[in-house]
């Protein structure tokens, strides 16, 4: 299997600050590669470096084989851009910006068929003042693809969908990559990112601190998550003498992830339920989420 | 070929959208035409109009001149200041720039659509001036307003363009463009003649860009022969035009200013 991406410690400041520091990773062809981390993390420096509009300060970037910074015509015809914030005349109709955009690419999607596939078919004769937020997010996904791209490039797509809309689009992804597509994902979502991306990394402070499958980064953290509400008038240090293991709480949420123990664990935390007569107020006993792992990984919320 | 296409296609696109929006079809047209009949109204009864010591030209040639100038300036720099903010802050033109196109084919565009919408501004002036008012047009004075409209959205786009990477909203650019024109106009003797002004005043106005061109296009409406072209106009909007593009090219950005 080829690359479509090789990056060798990329580096990029910003005057003081180290946007990107020293990053390294390839994206094979035909997968959903997801780079993931908090604003600032260094993912949109990332791809504008990837895309042509960066210049790294160090390092290189070889993107379907040619240095970005020497983008041509023909490399051009091959990537996509789907971008994070994006609005349109709202005069057109959808039909009419979409046909403007594909006489610039050597071999376009048609547009009735690039509509089909994003969903809007049937507002392609719509002024795009009138459609909601989503179905513009759909014209943004529809002008990354109707140059027929190898290389997609989506940042932050979903921001701003509600769930319905959010998995819908998915299923879009999901339908370009059985075309063939390559595709870079940026994301805040770990749903998201665990039911598309084939390979993820995980950046925080310009650096990728994880990466590999999702499966894997999540098995590699433990193979079980307890989560249960912090009764009332107990506090963490309590509980974990109790259960001999180090509780983690947030938003009144004590969780711990363990492996083989995780018996004794449970074991202990009942008894001392049972006897005190404190509820455990919804215990789980779950297999760790991508959530976890991105706790885990850059100490904060995505 | 392929870049001459492109540019067509662009200009057309814009130019679809400019006669859908009634906004941009008040400020480039029926404000100056509406203008041009309300002063030719006003100022009928003196027939004649003192433009410099012992100078005059006819109110209608003075009024048909500095508003096709005016109307000129009014809609391709403030036209181009929002079109380009615009595209800018909506990610359009990172887009445009990563998709398999040369990029002066935008440029190209934009300075085409304006020639268009502004050579249809001229046309609809000319032809009230001549049906209505009474203006004598020459065939050579129609292909000089013609010359001087093509320098003009020359100058004009460039300067809105140099100052792009200052403008961070669109809404921005809609004010900032009708206020430096109508602060120009005062200044430039569209409204008003230059006689009435401060002498410093018009000393500083002959070297910004509306008066020569407004000036130009009246004394050629007003001139009994030929085309009188005038050496100075092409030298300031020229200096002007220039002058700014190699800014803008210094200094302009593709992805939104915006974050």
């Amino acid at each position: 299997m080829t690359n479509v991406i090789e990056v060798t410690g990329l580096t990029k400041r910003f005057g003081r600050l180290i946007a990107v520091d020293d990053v390294s990773f390839v994206v094979r062809s035909g997968e959903i590669f997801g780079l993931l981390g908090e604003n600032g993390a260094g993912k949109t420096t990332t791809i504008e470096i990837l895309e042509g509009f960066q210049k790294p300060d160090q390092g290189s970037a070889t993107v379907l084989g040619v240095n970005p910074v020497h983008a041509h015509r023909h490399w051009r015809d091959r990537i996509g851009l789907v971008l994070q914030e994006s609005d349109f005349d709202p005069l057109h109709t959808v039909n009419e910006t979409l046909a403007l955009f594909a006489s610039f690419f050597t071999n376009p999607r048609d547009v009735t068929e690039t509509l089909e596939l994003v969903g809007l078919a049937d507002r392609a004769d719509e002024r795009i003042g009138r459609l909601s937020g989503g179905q513009k997010r759909r014209i943004d996904v529809a002008l990354g693809i109707i140059g027929h791209p190898d290389l997609l490039f989506l940042d932050e797509p979903t921001t701003g969908f509600d769930p319905v809309a959010r998995r819908e689009f998915w299923g879009v992804i999901e339908g370009l990559r059985e075309q063939g597509t390559s595709i870079v994902l940026t994301t805040h979502y770990m749903e998201e990112a665990e039911r598309l991306c084939d390979r993820l990394a995980i950046m925080s402070k310009g650096q990728i601190v994880a990466e590999g499958t999702s499966s894997a980064l999540i098995s590699a953290l433990g193979a079980t998550t307890i989560r249960f509400e912090l009764p009332y008038g107990v506090d963490q240090s309590t509980l974990c003498t109790i259960c001999k293991v180090n509780f983690a709480v947030r938003d009144n949420v004590a969780a711990v992830l363990l492996g083989d123990d995780v018996q004794d664990v449970l074991m202990r935390l009942l008894t001392w339920s049972q006897s005190t007569g404190q509820t455990l107020v919804g215990l789980e006993v779950v297999r760790p989420t991508l959530n976890d792992v991105f706790l885990g990984a850059t100490g904060a919320e995505p | 070929m392929r870049f001459i296409r492109l540019s067509l296609a662009q200009a057309l696109y814009n130019l679809r959208a400019y006669l859908r929006s009634a906004r941009t079809v008040v400020l480039g047209v029926v404000m100056p035409v509406g203008l041009l009949v309300i002063l030719s109204w006003v100022f009928a009864h003196q027939g004649q109009i003192a433009v410099a010591a012992g100078y005059q030209m006819s109110a209608i040639a003075f009024y048909a001149g500095g508003l096709t100038a005016y109307g000129l300036m009014l809609g391709t720099f403030t036209g181009v200041m929002v079109a380009v903010v615009g595209a800018r802050e909506a990610g359009w033109l990172k887009r445009f720039r990563a998709a398999p196109v040369p990029p002066g084919s935008y440029l190209a565009g934009q300075i085409l659509f304006n020639v268009l919408i502004s050579l249809g501004l001229v046309v609809v002036m000319m032809t009230i001036a001549t049906l209505v008012y009474d203006l004598h047009l020459r065939a050579a004075a129609l292909s000089a307003i013609f010359a001087y409209t093509l320098l003009g959205v020359f100058c004009f786009t460039a300067v809105a363009l140099a100052i792009t990477r200052l403008i961070t909203t669109p809404e921005m650019g809609s004010s900032v463009g009708p206020f430096v024109a109508i602060t120009l106009s005062f200044t430039s003797g569209v409204f008003l003649p230059p006689d009435l002004m401060p002498h410093w005043l018009v000393d500083v106005s002959n070297y910004l860009p509306l008066e020569p061109l407004a000036q130009s296009m009246q004394s050629v409406l007003a001139s009994s022969a030929g085309t009188g072209y005038q050496y100075r106009t092409f030298v300031v909007l020229g200096v002007w035009g220039v002058v700014s593009f190699v800014v803008a090219r210094l200094s302009f950005k593709w992805q939104p200013l915006r974050r």
